[in-house]
Formats: structure tokens, C-alpha cells, sequence
């Protein structure tokens, strides 16, 4: 197992390497520059700018430099604003991580709960609405979701904040529209899952020597059923991170996402190439951590 | 219980405490006044930043020699109590007041001036806005560093290690001399000796030093035959109209008379900087809240990225005795339905700004609101003409383009209240009535594209409009197209582009037709009219006129009022003649206040002190917002009217 790590932190410094070596060169092969603005600048201001940010040396050793920087670990500062990309992240990645946290957990409890209900009670009419409602979760951006449940708790029932950061209960609506679509997936695959392992012959078996229906499902069909919902971590924590820019946007919740957009509108190279380094970092740690879990859940799965 | 399923459980508590945790540090207890400021600022260095929002901050944090009052933004005493301005007007000298400290309970002394408008003026601060005071003798040419100089001039010769016992960031050892000669490097292109960024490159200054004569290139790698380093080579600072008599009195004086020149010294870049804490600190360190020191009404307590800015009363403050409010939050929320969002539950109690779709709301609403009060800006909204490229070339197309533009159908259905606008100057200054082009006028407009030899449309090229996305222009753009089809029988298309790349596009003519706005720098005609002289680096139409620069030229140096004004009118009728851009409509301010706050005036500038505010909530009937008469009647048209129409 200890080199299974080893070998996939080896393939992610790799895959770093390639992500950054992408995102350098296409930030500067669009068009602009973060030293574009409305009002034409100086010559003399322009010049200085450039040399303050390394753009006036040719490209290749502005790649070389940015990399022995990303190396001991000096991600920049902001070419637009007076901060460091390491200050932004201090400040940033607690609250955006708080948020997806909360918007997970919401995602796998509802989802998993609605899944396994509606897998018991196949074809009943609580099954029928709870897919229902998940394949209306699926559809809908979480933008509209937003829209929607604050025209309801904020205004009509007037039960949360409309936004801001804080408070806990200004995290529910960001974390609940975050979530909500994918507790409809997780609803979906658990269901899915669930109904594979129920039909299986050791549930027959389990149920025949009469075992109570509790504990069928819990102690034999559910690890097995968690399967499939286990490695959609990997792509539901994909999802968060890059749906949270605009839910941020909504709820004005200071975490990360925003900064990443407005980075690549600004053309904020230090900024976007940290963050996008950043997420990279996260979602290949995270796709570990599934393969890992697939593991411990699943006695047939070894790590090669 | 299961070992596995405890340790499921203690993850799901750990994750929820750790949220929790994380929400608690973010807790604070609400400030006074709470705004939003509508992004994350750039920076709190008033030298390097050009946008609202920081000047909102800044405007409170910082104090001019002079400030701008709350409602007709006249100059009022700042730090300096009094002034005498000579009869010739160019000569400015400023008495400053003895009570006047920095936040850390020190003298705020002419020097301090000095060194900041030194530090403005200097390139290497990356000032995009130094050119607001180039109205200074010799300013123009001390921003210019090595290219603002000639033999025989006083020059400064900036070394790159700071003297000995200065602070770890102060400016390198400074040289000072006269400028004996500029040496061209042998093997340079005529093309390489022309490039202004290559303009030090190319060249060695000979500066006599004393009894000596040194030579100097300017940039780090850059020697050549035993010639000296250094970091910059500029005109010495001591030949700029900028210097200090006393401590206590600031003398100026000006290339030309410019009657807008104290406004100027009320506008954020020009305030001073505290020496001591820029040079202990140096960049990005020091306008943290630990570190920044500042001398006006305000001062930081903290700042969250992204979050907001809290500002508290500054005790040091001279009028300290009128700034009524202790606390005030700057929020930084982007999106403007979340501004809304917190104003109307009560979070927030001044947005700047309302999207057009929620102000129409506002417009009609029943009971009619206490807290919107819409009023006229100095700003245009406009199309440029690429008058480098057929067929806008030729006057009479773009007369007849301008002159099939249907603006009263723009402001209705895209906009909110805005007012359409014929002329680049927005009407409301004083003594300044903006000459008009054409309205709308489909008979002639054909009648024009005929004699440049496009009968009914007829062999005109098919014409691109280009846009930077955002919803509103987007459909700006698709009705001015509709309108030219539908007027002139010419065939339009629209293209998209993203800001940046946008940008680019327009400073290299690398369109059509295409949007843009402008919002003026000062109440003065000229902050529109001096974009469109031949070459300026804000034209981007390639349109240019000798005669025009001319009455630009001269209006800058005329001394007396009246006279300037005409030259100025008489450039704009010209301007609105020759139209190398189409004035679409003037800006409209959209701010909501809360009926609490008082000392909030409505002004064309749009600019509002924070330190003149003051909340009543047992107040009864309107406040100032609510009950100062409009600049102009705003009004919200019925979608699709178009002109003509009742």
C-alpha cells in the first residue's frame, strides 16, 4: 500500500508539471495582457511593468523562472491587486473549503438516505417522487437552485440571511444549493447500486435465515452498494470546486472560486496559475483517496 | 457499535467542527454604516490605483491639501487651511494647518507632500494616473524619466542601493548634476532609436557630477564600455512646480492656467503617503492594516480579501469632531441582484448601483420608494468609428450612420432612465452647453450614404460592431444593428468579444464600429475632448484634425475662463461634425441610500464622502438623497418607444 502512495504522489508531481506547463503557455497566448486597461498607459509605465513582472524577457525564461519559483513553493503576487496568491489562500481556501465540506456532506446524507429508501421501497409512490425530485435536481443549475430558494427562505419565509459570510446560518443556502444537485446523483447511483445488491443470492440467503430487513440492508447490502457511490466522490468534489465560483458569486462568500474567474478575466497570471495548481492538487489527492477507500469497502480490490 | 462505523461518525463530526470552527473565526459584530463598494479593491496606495471603488476608500482614509464637499464637490480646506492663488493663475501656494497628524499621532508637514508627489510622478511607481498632475511645471517631463530630458538639464541620477542608513525600501542614492550629453549606441536601427521602450537601451548620458563628468546607462544589464549603472536617469526633481517653502507651506506652480487645478488636488492620487511606513514596509506590506499609516478621517482596522474592508474613525483626525460615524463596512460583493439582495433585507444601507432590470421595478413601484432617486452622471456611453478602414473613412457615413441611430428606442428597452445624448460632453456643468450633432434623421441619413456613393445601401460592405460581453451592450449592439438594417438597408454584423481581448482589439483598430464608455476624470469638458487630439492615446478611432488640436491646444493655455470654454465648444461642434464616434447616452447614477442616512447628496460626479455622512434612524420625512432636486428629470421610457413616438 506504502508504495501504491508513493507511486501516485510520483504520477501527481508529474501530472502538475503538465498542468502547469498548459496553463502557461495558453495564459499567454490569448490575447491582453493584466497591464491592458481602458486608458493607454505610458511607455515608460508599460516598460516598468513588464520588468517588474518578468513579461519583457522571452518566454521560455519566463517559464523557467515561474517554475523554479512554483518549485520552492512562491506562488507571486497579485499583478492587479496588492496581495500575495499565498494571502489570498490563507484567507481563501478555509472558507471555500468550509462550504464544500458542508455542501458534500449535505450531498452524501440526503443523497444516500433518499437512494436507500427508494431502492427499499421500489415502485412505491415515495420512490417515484424521490427520483423525481432527484432528476429535477440533475437538471438544474445550481445557479437556478440559488435563485429560487432565496426568493423562498429569504424573502417569502424570511428564515436565512440573503448572503454574506459569518454566520452559520449564512452557509446553509450556499452549502444546500452547492449540494443539492449532487445529492440527486448520489440518490441516483445508491438506488442504482442498491437494487443490484438486493437482487444478489447472499441478500436471498441473508433474508432466508431471517435476519431482520434492518440489518440485511445495512450489514450486508450496504457496503457493497456504496461502491459505485464511493468513487463519485471523485468527480461530485470536481464539481463542487468548479461550481462554487458562481455560487460564491451569489451568496458573496469570500472563498476561493471568484478570484479564479476574475483571474482570468484580469489576466492575473500568478493568481490563475496558483489556483489552477491548487485544484489540481486537490482533485487528484481526492481521486487517491477514493482509490484508497475502494480498498478498505471492497475486499476484492487490491492496490497495484 | 461498529470500529468502521464510529470512524464514520468521527469524520462527519470532525468535517462539521472544522466548518464550524472556520465560520466562527469569520464572526464580527456589524459596523456603523455598512455599503457595498462593489468589487475587491486593487490597493490602498492612492498613487498606483484608478478605479471607484478604491477612490471610495481611499477618499476616507487619506486627506488632500484640499477636500471636495458632499454636494456641489467645491473645494474646501483640507490639510491646507487657506490658499493664495496668483493673478496670472498659475502660481498656487497652500498654507497647511498645524493640527493636521497621521494616524499615528505625528505632524503631517509639507515634505510629506513632496515626497509623495515625487513618488507619484516617478515612473517606477507604476502610476497610471500621474498624468492628473502633469498640469505641473516640468511634471510631464520628470514622468518621462530619460526621455524628458536634454542636454544642459538639471538632471537626477537614481542609483540602484539605497545610501547608507536608509530604510530597507527607500529609493537608491541619488546623483544629482547637469546632463552634459546623450550618446546613441553605434549599431542601433534608426526604427530601435525611435521605440520609447527601447529608449534607454540604446543610449549612454553623460552627467556631470561636481567637477566630474560620469557616465551612465540606465537598467541592470545593461553596461557597455565603462560606462555606470543606474536605475533611473530623470530630470531633477527640484525644476518640477512642486516644493516646499516651510513645513508648513506648499507652493505650486502650473504649466498653464487650469481652473479645475484645486479640484484636482481633492481627487485621490494626489494625497500624500506617510515616508516612514512606505519605506519600512515597502510593496504590498505596506497598506496592511498592521502597517499603513494614514491622515484622514479614517483609518483601516482590517481587511478580508474578497469580504470587506472595516474602517474606523481615525483619532488623530483634525475635524475628528465632525465625522459623525465610528465604523463603516466596505462590502466587496460583485454581483448586483446579492447588492440588492442585502440592501433590501436591511444589511447593507448604500448600493451604488442597481441592475437596469431591477431599477425598472423601482421606477413604478407602489408606494414610491423613499430610497431611490435616480440622477444624471458625467459620463457617455458611445460607439467609435474606425476611420481608418472603408467606408467610415468618409465623414458622410458616418453622418449617416450616427443620423439613422434610433437612441430613444436604445434607452427604453436596454436601459433604465438613462438620457440619450448627443454630444460627448454630458450637459450639467455650469457654463458649459455641449454642441449637438444631428438627431435622428432616417431621409437625410439615406440621402448622405447616396452621395458617398452607397444609394439605398447599395455596395456598402457588410459592417462589423464589436461588443466586451455583458448583457447590456449585447443588446445595445443588436438594436443599433436592427436599426441600421432596417434605416439604411446595410448589412451588420455583431461580434463578442471578452474584456481583455476586447481591449486589445480597439487600441490596435482592429474593428469596425465598436462600444465604449467614458466617465470624466473632473467636472471639465476637456476630460472628454482632449481623448480625440491626432494620436491620443485614448482616440482608437484614427480620426485626427489639426484644427481640432489646435483649439485643444489652445484652450489648455488659455488663461481666462469664458475664452477657453468657447475654444472648448468650438472643438466639440467640430468633434460632433466630423463624429469619428456616435454618443449613444449619458450615464444615469443608480444609487439606493437608506431613508437613516443623512448627508448623502446626489452630484454629477457621483462621488460621495463617507466623512460628511451621519444615521438618524428616529428621522422623519426625506433625507438629503430624497429631497435634492434632480440635476435633470430622469425618467423611465415605455420599452420599444422610439423617437417620434408620443
Amino acid at each position: 500500500m506504502i508504495s501504491f502512495i508513493v507511486r501516485r504522489l510520483g504520477w501527481m508531481l508529474v501530472t502538475l508539471w503538465v498542468v502547469f506547463s498548459i496553463s502557461f503557455f495558453l495564459m499567454r497566448a490569448v490575447p491582453g495582457g493584466p497591464y491592458s486597461a481602458e486608458r493607454t498607459l505610458e511607455p515608460e509605465i508599460e516598460a516598468n511593468i513588464k520588468k517588474q513582472y518578468r513579461l519583457d524577457l522571452p518566454v521560455y525564461q519566463q517559464y523557467l523562472l515561474k517554475m523554479r519559483d512554483m518549485v520552492t513553493g512562491n506562488l507571486g503576487a497579485s499583478m492587479k491587486k496588492d496581495f500575495t496568491v499565498n494571502r489570498l489562500m490563507r484567507e481563501g481556501l478555509p472558507v471555500s473549503a468550509a462550504l464544500g465540506l458542508l455542501a458534500l456532506a449535505i450531498a452524501f446524507t440526503v443523497g444516500l438516505i433518499a437512494g436507500i429508501v427508494s431502492a427499499v421501497f421500489r415502485g412505491s409512490a415515495g420512490d417515484i417522487m424521490l427520483m423525481s425530485v432527484a432528476t429535477i435536481g440533475i437538471a438544474l443549475p445550481n445557479f437556478v437552485v440559488a435563485g429560487f430558494a432565496i426568493i423562498l427562505f429569504v424573502f417569502t419565509l424570511q428564515w436565512l440571511p440573503a448572503a454574506g459570510w459569518g454566520s452559520l446560518g449564512q452557509l446553509v443556502l450556499p452549502a444546500l444549493c452547492l449540494g443539492a444537485p449532487y445529492a440527486a446523483y448520489v440518490a441516483r447511483i445508491a438506488r442504482t447500486g442498491m437494487l443490484d445488491v438486493l437482487s444478489q443470492d447472499h441478500i436471498r440467503t441473508a433474508r432466508a435465515k431471517g435476519l431482520s430487513p434492518v440489518t440485511v440492508v445495512a450489514k450486508h447490502a450496504l457496503p457493497t452498494a456504496l461502491l459505485p457511490v464511493v468513487s463519485f466522490l471523485g468527480p461530485a468534489v470536481a464539481g463542487i470546486l468548479t461550481g462554487s465560483p458562481v455560487i460564491e458569486q451569489i451568496f458573496a462568500i469570500p472563498g476561493l472560486g471568484w478570484h479564479f474567474v476574475q483571474a482570468a478575466v484580469d489576466r492575473d497570471y500568478p493568481i490563475a496559475m496558483g489556483l489552477v495548481l491548487l485544484y489540481t492538487t486537490l482533485l487528484y489527492s481526492m481521486n487517491l483517496i477514493v482509490d484508497l477507500l475502494y480498498g478498505v469497502l471492497d475486499p476484492r480490490v487490491e492496490w497495484e | 457499535m461498529s470500529p468502521r462505523s464510529a470512524l464514520a461518525l468521527l469524520i462527519l463530526v470532525g468535517i462539521l467542527g472544522g466548518v464550524v470552527a472556520i465560520v466562527r473565526m469569520g464572526q464580527l459584530p456589524p459596523a456603523d454604516f455598512t455599503f457595498n463598494n462593489d468589487t475587491e479593491i486593487e490597493s490602498l496606495d492612492p498613487a498606483v490605483v484608478t478605479g471607484q471603488p478604491e477612490g471610495r476608500i481611499i477618499d476616507e482614509l487619506y486627506e488632500g491639501l484640499v477636500r471636495l464637499g458632499p454636494k456641489e464637490r467645491k473645494p474646501l480646506p483640507g490639510v491646507a487651511e487657506r490658499w493664495d492663488i496668483s493673478d496670472d493663475g498659475l502660481t498656487y501656494t497652500f498654507h497647511l494647518r498645524r493640527d493636521a497628524k497621521w494616524n499615528n499621532g505625528e505632524p503631517v508637514t509639507a515634505e510629506d507632500y513632496v515626497y509623495s508627489m515625487r513618488r507619484f510622478l516617478d515612473p517606477l511607481t507604476l502610476a497610471e494616473y500621474a498624468y492628473q498632475a502633469w498640469y505641473l511645471k516640468n511634471a510631464k517631463r520628470y514622468s518621462r524619466a530619460a526621455r524628458g530630458v536634454e542636454p544642459g538639464d538639471p538632471v537626477e541620477v537614481e542609483l540602484f542601493e539605497p545610501p547608507e542608513g536608509a530604510l530597507p525600501h527607500a529609493r537608491g542614492e541619488v546623483l544629482r548634476g547637469e546632463l552634459v550629453k546623450i550618446e546613441t549606441d553605434a549599431g542601433a536601427s534608426e526604427e530601435d532609436l525611435e521605440d520609447p521602450e527601447q529608449f534607454t537601451k540604446r543610449r549612454t548620458f553623460v552627467v556631470s557630477i561636481g567637477d566630474t563628468e560620469r557616465r551612465f546607462r540606465v537598467g541592470e544589464a545593461n553596461t557597455a564600455d565603462g560606462a555606470e549603472t543606474c536605475n533611473q536617469l530623470m530630470l531633477d526633481f527640484g525644476e518640477v512646480g512642486f516644493r516646499a517653502i516651510d513645513d508648513h507651506t506648499i507652493e505650486t506652480v502650473l504649466e498653464s492656467p487650469t481652473p479645475y487645478w484645486l479640484n484636482l488636488l481633492g481627487f485621490y492620487p494626489l494625497y500624500p503617503v506617510n515616508q516612514t511606513c512606505v519605506e519600512t514596509h515597502g510593496p504590498l506590506q505596506w497598506t496592511k492594516s498592521e502597517n499603513l499609516v494614514t491622515n484622514g478621517p479614517y483609518q483601516l482596522e482590517f481587511r478580508r480579501l474578497r469580504d470587506r474592508i472595516r474602517l474606523r474613525k481615525n483619532p488623530h483626525y483634525w475635524n475628528r469632531d465632525n465625522v459623525a460615524i465610528e465604523t463603516i463596512d466596505a462590502l466587496a460583493v460583485q454581483s448586483l441582484t446579492t447588492s440588492f439582495n442585502l440592501y433590501e433585507t436591511g444589511k447593507v444601507d448604500w448600493i451604488t448601483k442597481v441592475a437596469p432590470l431591477i431599477s425598472r421595478e423601482l421606477f413604478v413601484a407602489d408606494p414610491p420608494r423613499n430610497d431611490f432617486n435616480p440622477d444624471a452622471q458625467f459620463g457617455t456611453y458611445f460607439y467609435n468609428f474606425n476611420t481608418t478602414r472603408k467606408p467610415f473613412d468618409d465623414p458622410r457615413v458616418r453622418q449617416a450612420l450616427v443620423m439613422a441611430l434610433d437612441r430613444r428606442e436604445i434607452v427604453s428597452t436596454a436601459c433604465a432612465g438613462e438620457l440619450t445624448a448627443q454630444s460627448m460632453t454630458p450637459p450639467g456643468l455650469p457654463d458649459y452647453e455641449p454642441p449637438e450633432c444631428e438627431g435622428t434623421n432616417l431621409e437625410r441619413a439615406k440621402e448622405l450614404l447616396a452621395e458617398a456613393g452607397y444609394p439605398n445601401g447599395t455596395g456598402f460592405p457588410k459592417i462589423e460592431i464589436l461588443y466586451n460581453y455583458e448583457q447590456q451592450h449585447q443588446t445595445i449592439a443588436e438594436l443599433i444593428r436592427k436599426q441600421w438594417r432596417r434605416g439604411l438597408g446595410i448589412n451588420v454584423a455583431t461580434r463578442n468579444e471578452e474584456w481583455g481581448t476586447y481591449l486589445s482589439s480597439v487600441r490596435q483598430l482592429n474593428y469596425d464600429v465598436a462600444r465604449r464608455a467614458w466617465i470624466g476624470d473632473y467636472l471639465d469638458p476637456i476630460t472628454f475632448l482632449d481623448m480625440f487630439v491626432t494620436g491620443g492615446e485614448n482616440n482608437n478611432t484614427g480620426w485626427g484634425d489639426p484644427e481640432y488640436d489646435k483649439l485643444i491646444a489652445d484652450a489648455k493655455s488659455e488663461a481666462d475662463p469664458t475664452a477657453r470654454l468657447e475654444l472648448l465648444t468650438e472643438a466639440e461642434r467640430m468633434l460632433m461634425r466630423e463624429l469619428p464616434v456616435m454618443p449613444v447616452y449619458y450615464y444615469v447614477s443608480r444609487s439606493m441610500v437608506a431613508p437613516h442616512v443623512f448627508g448623502w447628496y446626489n452630484n454629477l460626479e457621483d462621488r460621495h464622502p463617507l466623512w460628511a455622512l451621519s444615521i438618524d434612524r428616529s428621522a422623519k420625512g426625506p433625507n438629503d438623497f430624497m429631497s435634492s432636486e434632480p440635476v435633470r428629470e430622469i425618467t423611465l421610457g415605455t420599452p420599444g418607444q422610439r423617437e417620434g413616438d408620443e
